[in-house]
């Protein structure tokens, strides 16, 4: 087999490099663009767990055996490169600025995952990468904003497909275990909610200033408002979503939004991670 | 309108003038004027804060909710931030910029006051909303002085400034980073998602991808690099008010004053 030797930019020349770079974005990019005209959005439920994991598994293989061949790979290289953070991070940008003016954001089209994709694949390398110092030390606040972002990213983007909305129609002392998802498929609860109790109080110049339903879910009493919502499981949420407008206060139903984010704890632990990063920036002060 | 705005304007102009005193005594570099400058600009941001807390007191409740009452905060940081980094820094023309942006910020709210009442929708009703609103003010203020700061240096750019600019910014960047990450976890609580590409939550990943962008080119390429910091500023405006003119602000689930 061909050994090259451990610079490869002396022996491809920075400039060809650049342009061979260029030119594997722009297929890729031009490749996620046909399939997205081609085949549509992503078959989000396609990818529920397990296929999640196993495919997880398969990409952390891939960029693991990279990051070892970092030596002789000019992919791994590329990958590892400054260029590769800024196109990262350029690619945050235009994300951001597409998905703030469009009135729908594809953030299930091909193009958008692929752009997601080659942010995590760049954290993940820079990352293993930045793990210690020169004299071997962990780095802490390094591994806290980018091991953080990878989570934090990567449970939105990896989970998604574990995630699940329901919507029910939950009424007043009639017990109900029928929930509705987007699509308007019938889903059966294992438990049954009823409404109990409505009420909404106002402000002196008649503004709403609450609104309360009381809802017995799994034969406990439970109140839900508007951002205080019922955790019923570690992953399962439910929130007041809606309710019976026309009658106010005497309402005959509430609509009970359930939400079953299995990967939640993961997203959790990385925004953690970046928030202790982020005061830990500020306290410390920019570094190197 | 309650009792209570309609003293703003001599508020503000009280604030305005001691803070433009400590801007000139800070230009003046003499280690005497240093301290009068400190204890003017103290002064300009406590009566400034005093109004503040009389404001939130007489609204009874925290005064974050409209774009006006943001925009109170937003002077008040600015004040803040511009005398840290003089403090700190020994950045001597800074308040004075500071002072500058703030003033145009106080105007504005003479101009244009907006509906004070008490009323604060259930939606805003969270521990969280005075945390996420003031965080993100006080970076706004954070990342506007380094934005005055890479205009100067595009003119007279310096290793000194670079200095400066990295680290009004990163501080910036970081108080950024909290209230998005405190957004995030108070839209889990309050719409059921951490994150949902609504405009304003768009723009803000916009506007951080520029801000970590210009932090991991710094300092190689100058110019770029101002260029970059100019340009964050800019989409920060969007995040901040621009959204609000958008087309597609109505799916918006962050605009809290176009209602009743």
């Amino acid at each position: 087999m061909l050994s090259l030797p451990q610079n490869c930019n002396y022996v491809l020349g920075e400039r060809k490099i650049i342009i061979y770079e260029l030119l594997v974005i722009s297929i890729l990019a031009i490749a996620s663009f046909v399939i997205q005209h081609l085949a549509g959005d992503i078959p989000v439920e396609l990818f529920s767990f397990p296929l999640n994991i196993l495919t997880i598994a398969l990409w952390l293989v891939i960029l693991g055996w990279l990051y070892r061949s970092r030596q002789r790979s000019q992919y791994a290289q590329s990958l590892l490169s400054m260029r590769a953070t800024i196109l990262s991070l350029a690619l945050m940008v235009v994300l951001g600025v597409l998905f703030g003016i469009q009135h729908s954001p594809q953030t299930t089209s091909w193009p958008a995952a692929a752009a997601l994709l080659f942010i995590l694949s760049h954290l993940v390398l820079v990352t293993l990468r930045g793990l210690r110092d020169s004299r071997g030390k962990l780095r802490t606040r390094f591994i806290l904003n980018h091991l953080g972002l990878i989570l934090a990213l990567g449970a939105g983007f990896w989970g998604a497909a574990d995630r699940e909305e329901l919507r029910a129609i939950v009424e007043r002392d009639v017990a109900t275990n029928v929930a509705y998802t987007h699509n308007h498929n019938k889903s059966i609860l294992d438990y049954e909610m009823t409404m109990t109790d409505f009420s909404i109080e106002y402000f002196e110049t008649g503004t709403p200033s609450s609104f309360e339903a009381k809802v017995i879910v799994d034969g406990e009493e439970v109140s839900l408002r508007v951002n205080h919502p019922y955790n019923r499981t570690l992953s399962e949420t439910l929130y007041l979503m809606s309710y019976d407008a026309e009658h106010s206060n005497e309402a005959r139903y509430c609509i009970v939004e359930i939400v079953r984010e299995p990967w939640r704890w993961l997203t959790v632990a990385g925004i953690v991670m970046l928030i202790v990063g982020a005061v830990l920036m500020f306290v410390q002060g920019k570094r190197g | 309108m309650v009792l209570g705005w309609n003293i703003f304007p001599f508020v503000a102009a009280v604030a305005v003038l001691l803070s433009v005193v400590a801007a000139i005594f800070a230009s003046l570099d003499k280690e005497r004027g240093r301290r009068i400058a400190i204890a003017s600009a103290i002064g300009g941001i406590a009566i400034l804060a005093a109004f503040v807390a009389m404001l939130w007191l007489t609204l009874e409740r925290p005064p974050l909710r409209t774009m006006g009452e943001t925009r109170l905060w937003y002077s008040l940081f600015l004040l803040l931030s511009g005398l840290v980094t003089y403090v700190r820094w020994r950045y001597r023309w800074i308040m004075g910029f500071s002072t500058m942006l703030a003033t145009v910020f106080m105007i504005i709210n003479i101009a244009k006051p907006e509906l004070h009442d008490h009323t604060l929708m259930p939606a805003l009703q969270s521990p969280w909303f005075v945390p996420h609103v003031s965080v993100y003010m006080f970076s706004y203020a954070l990342l506007g002085c380094a934005t005055l700061l890479s205009v100067y240096g595009l003119w007279r750019p310096s290793a000194e400034l670079d200095k400066a600019i990295n680290r009004v910014m990163s501080s910036g960047i970081a108080f950024f980073t909290i209230g998005m990450l405190s957004g995030a976890l108070w839209a889990k609580e309050a719409w059921g998602t951490y994150w949902n590409w609504d405009p304003k939550e768009a723009w803000a990943a916009a506007t951080w991808g520029l801000y970590l962008l210009a932090l991991h080119i710094a300092p190689q390429r100058r110019r770029i690099y101002y260029a970059i910091v100019i340009a964050a500023f800019l989409s920060l405006q969007m995040c901040w008010w621009g959204v609000n003119y958008l087309p597609n602000a109505e799916r918006s689930e962050h605009t809290y004053t176009m209602q009743r």
